[in-house]
């Protein structure tokens, strides 16, 4: 049997883009229901630099990028500060770049208002001692850092307390239309196969590199380039701050720094399936090789894992009036009605992390619009609760570090986090140790909608992200979960298994010595201790 | 020997496998320490390019460097502790106490000075009372005695005429507390036809380091090193007897100063024995000791251990007709320096010596032998046998002829 639900907008996506879409719905006093066939940010929502940029990347190439860039910093910095580290950047030319690009993105920046200032090599070697010591300029930007994790899992359940919908592990089966109009969307539960109709007037497909196929889904015909770029984890911060190549933006020029490590990257090669997070062990070495003329030691520095993404390109063939409504071409908002003759479908696709929000409001000002909506976007000024704590866990027996992670992190989980911390007898105990996540901290969040997956309490907690990749703390997070009742035993085991062969799958392709060592410890301790087999098969 | 690769702060290597919490002595009788490899090089990682965290629990951290040698990585965990001893001590200060017990060489020369009132004072149970009260000393904990005729007074050859040339640093201990051990090494030097050069030199800088005092340990370690290279430069070997002083030498002056210099002189740095070691190698040993029938158990200081280097001490005891030298292979002896005399280290200290305690009495040898003078007062305190360090059994041995 199908259960049937009504609704007015569902949004199709779970990244970053769908999560700004029912928040701002949502705010707006619109119904709304996100579905996400996976986990939230699963996909390229996360599979990024994590860079919040001040727009200085696209100042020369694409002014409105840029543009929007720099305005959405701004707006980002007030209204989801938990998420955010505003740690400055620092764009560098070193030997070889092009001194008239340097001329030509000092007057683009300046003409599109963003604020830059020259800094010395010396005082910059000083703030960022890993930089190349040849750096010619080097000039001072307002980057920052943004998590995307927590940025998506904060936007999501602040709508969600707003009174918005959310299906995880729901993958969409079909969309319907009648009379040229959207109708309802179907959707299956991951874990129990269970048929959900819901009715709706607006189809919202934020699905990122998976858009073209809901598309397809839909009837509706759209090209995506699905450009896939990898990026590696270092296993140490190297940076305070963000640190950008002053050139034409190409391969291997970002260091972002994101809690504990460092993120650089990326590269670029278009890929055939939306999945497509496969990794190439010469593409990492050239990129490598090519990000040490930023950071020489980038050759020498450990690095943890990799990971790559799809950037979703939208693209617009003989179509010129799909691009929507003044938005720039950084993202694609297509009102399907108008491009294809189906009412109440819309789709946004491209754009950056950074402009997730700038994205979400003109989605849902098109929405609005069709729904005869009048309220207008609050996103720009109503903050999203923020994860810092002032409430005092010193009375606990929490490590410094511990505490520390906490009090950064806890934000709106602060009331969970208490209550285990009161009631359970590990509640203090670190789990992670690379990330300082406390079983308090883990108890805090675990999704109450689902079966036990590790993934989804690495997305919220850290665990597993650091140095040993989970080696340590997936087991014992599993075991857990199994004694207090989160899991059954069966349930853990498929979540151990699948932990590892994902963690693994990010290590493998490094192939230095140091994971090696690193991953047959990981099998040691699974394969050996545990007696798990390997290649993800069971022995139950 | 010089400690390969371990001249600079990298923690990427660590695997986390918890060889060095495991192995921790201090970890194996508490769970109130977090453990070096917490405190060692995760803290270091989350730490890096962000704010510093000052955790109170390294107080517990001895410096005894065990971590060090069991990482199979190689990490240099103990100098990563270090420096977060350094950032607590900077944070919330040092007691007077832990400014007392770390400047060794200033209490040595006071206290060798005033000797036996010094000795007397230490040995009555109501002034003991007062210390603890007063400095935060454990009243129950045996102080080692100090001498007026320290060696310092004692011997004071700046100079060497042999064609091997010897540069002994005495470190505190044989200079205040035992000079009889610089007596031993400088008549076993003699009967191998070298002449030994006392020097100038300030305490090596390991209960500096061990309370945090940091700069203060590193500008005496840039002194040592100083003086001491120009003894080397000038062909002479620099020779130790005290286990924790070489080890600085051999590891923490690479990591703390980070220079050249010391990256030379660690070249040239031996422990007494295994200098000894080094010359029957060269066939320069003098063998020919007399016999002594005694049955010894050797106690391994954790400093000794952390060089990586074997047994000297019993390479070189077996050489001596009819003396008996087992291994006690027993773990840290809980004193480690500065450590337990402080009262609220005491007990951990005492259950730290508990399975060397036993060690001593499963062998029931007649004597003790360690090069040790800190874990010697924990033998005094928690054992019936003597103690001896190794060159005194040696200069004996070649007496008895």
């Amino acid at each position: 049997m199908t259960a049937r639900f009504e609704t007015d907008v569902v949004i199709i996506g779970g990244g970053v883009t769908g999560a700004g879409v029912v928040r701002d719905l949502t705010l707006r006093g619109v119904r709304a229901i996100l579905v996400e066939q996976q986990d939230v940010v699963h996909g390229t929502s996360s599979r990024n630099h994590g860079l919040l940029h001040s727009g200085g990347r696209y100042a020369v190439r694409d002014e409105n990028a840029a543009i929007e860039s720099y305005r959405e910093n701004l707006i980002l910095k007030e209204t989801v500060p938990g998420s955010i580290e505003q740690t400055g950047g620092l764009f560098v030319k070193v030997p070889g770049d092009d001194d008239d690009y340097v001329r030509q993105w000092l007057k683009s920046c300046e003409k599109v208002g963003i604020p830059t200032e020259e800094v010395s090599v010396k005082q910059a070697l000083k703030e960022e001692p890993y930089l190349n010591r040849d750096a010619e300029a080097v000039f001072r930007v307002p980057d920052g850092a943004v998590d995307p994790f927590t940025l998506t899992a904060d936007v999501i359940a602040d709508a969600a307390d707003r009174g918005g919908g959310l299906l995880r592990y729901h993958e969409v089966t079909s969309i319907s239309r009648q009379n040229g109009q959207v109708e309802s969307v179907t959707v299956q539960d991951r874990f129990t196969g269970e048929l959900k109709q819901i009715e709706t007037s607006i189809v919202i497909n934020a699905a990122g590199p998976w858009a073209a196929h809901v598309a397809r889904m839909a009837d509706v015909p759209m090209e995506l380039i699905n450009n896939k770029g990898t990026l590696t984890v270092l296993n140490q911060r190297i940076n305070r701050q963000v640190i950008n190549r002053l050139r034409m933006p190409g391969d291997a020029d970002i260091f972002v720094p994101a809690h504990n490590v460092t993120i650089f990257g990326t590269t670029g090669v278009n890929v055939d399936r939306p999945d497509d997070t496969s990794l190439d062990r010469d593409e990492i070495r050239e990129m490598i090789q090519e990000g040490a003329a930023l950071v020489p030691e980038v050759e020498n520095i450990r690095m943890i894992r990799a990971f790559s993404g799809s950037r979703p390109l939208y693209q617009e063939k003989a179509d010129s009036d799909a691009s929507g409504r003044g938005v720039t071409r950084g993202m694609a908002l297509l009102d399907h009605e108008k491009r294809d003759g189906l009412g109440g479908f819309i789709t946004i696709s491209g754009g950056k992390l950074t402009t997730f929000r700038y994205m979400a409001e003109k989605t849902a000002d098109l929405a609005a619009e069709k729904l005869g909506v009048q309220a207008g976007c609050t996103t720009d000024r109503e903050p999203v609760p923020h994860r810092v704590t002032d409430r005092d866990f010193s009375k606990w027996d929490l490590s410094p570090a511990a505490q520390k992670k906490v009090q950064y992190w806890a934000g709106t989980n602060v009331e969970r986090l208490e209550k285990s911390l009161h009631e359970s007898v590990n509640a203090s105990e670190v789990i992670c140790e690379c990330e300082q996540v406390t079983w308090a901290e883990l108890e805090a969040a675990f999704p109450e909608d689902r079966p036990f997956h590790l993934g989804d309490l690495r997305r919220r907690t850290r665990l597993g992200m650091g140095t040993c990749q989970g080696t340590f703390c997936h087991q014992r997070a599993a075991a857990l979960a199994v004694e207090n009742g989160y899991a059954t035993n069966q349930e853990a085991e498929a979540a151990l298994v699948n932990a590892l062969e994902t963690r693994k799958k990010g290590m493998t392709p490094l192939g230095d010595e140091q994971t090696r060592r690193q991953t047959e410890m990981m099998d040691a301790i699974y394969c050996v201790s545990l007696g798990m087999q390997k290649e993800g098969e069971s022995n139950v | 020997m010089h400690l390969q690769g371990l001249n600079d702060l990298d923690y990427n290597s660590c695997l986390k496998c918890n060889a060095c919490t495991v192995s921790c002595p201090v970890s194996n009788v508490t769970l109130d320490f977090g453990g070096p490899k917490h405190l060692g090089p995760e803290l270091a990682r989350l730490t890096e390019q962000q704010e510093p965290i000052d955790d109170k629990r390294i107080e517990l951290c001895t410096l005894c460097g065990t971590c060090d040698a069991v990482c199979p990585e190689g990490v240099p965990v103990s100098s990563l502790t270090a420096n977060v001893k350094a950032l607590h001590a900077e944070e919330n200060g040092t007691k007077f106490r832990d400014f007392v017990l770390s400047h060794a060489e200033y209490v040595g020369k006071i206290a060798s000075a005033f000797a036996p009132a010094t000795n007397l004072t230490m040995k009555i149970k109501p002034a003991r009372k007062v210390m603890q009260w007063v400095m935060g000393m454990h009243a129950d904990r045996q102080f080692p005695v100090y001498r007026f005729n320290n060696f310092k007074r004692r011997y004071t050859k700046k100079t060497a005429e042999t064609k091997r040339k010897v540069a002994y640093f005495t470190g505190c201990y044989a200079t205040y507390n035992q000079p009889d051990i610089g007596d031993a090494f400088v008549n076993v030097m003699k009967h191998n036809g070298i002449d030994v050069a006392v020097p100038k030199q300030k305490c090596c800088g390991v209960p500096m380091f061990a309370n945090g005092r940091m700069k203060e340990g590193k500008k005496n370690a840039a002194y040592n090193v100083d003086s001491l290279l120009a003894y080397v430069r000038d062909g002479y070997d620099v020779v130790v007897t005290c286990s924790s002083c070489s080890l600085s030498f051999k590891k923490e002056y690479l990591h703390y100063l980070n220079s050249a210099e010391a990256e030379e002189l660690a070249q040239h740095v031996y422990d007494a024995n295994e200098y000894l070691r080094f010359l029957k190698e060269k066939d320069e040993l003098n063998e020919d000791f007399g016999a002594i029938g005694q049955r010894a158990g050797y106690f391994s200081p954790c400093h000794m251990k952390g060089q990586g280097i074997g047994n000297p001490a019993m390479d070189m005891l077996e050489l001596i007709p009819g003396y008996e030298i087992r291994d006690l292979a027993a773990d840290c002896c809980g004193q480690c320096g500065t450590f337990g005399f402080k009262e609220e280290k005491y007990p951990y200290s005492m259950k730290m010596g508990e399975s060397m305690k036993e060690a001593v009495n499963e062998l029931d040898a007649e004597i003790t032998v360690t090069e040790c003078g800190m874990c010697k007062t924990q033998l005094d305190q928690l054992t019936e046998k003597k103690t001896m360090h190794p060159i005194e059994v040696l200069a004996k041995a070649y007496e008895t002829v």
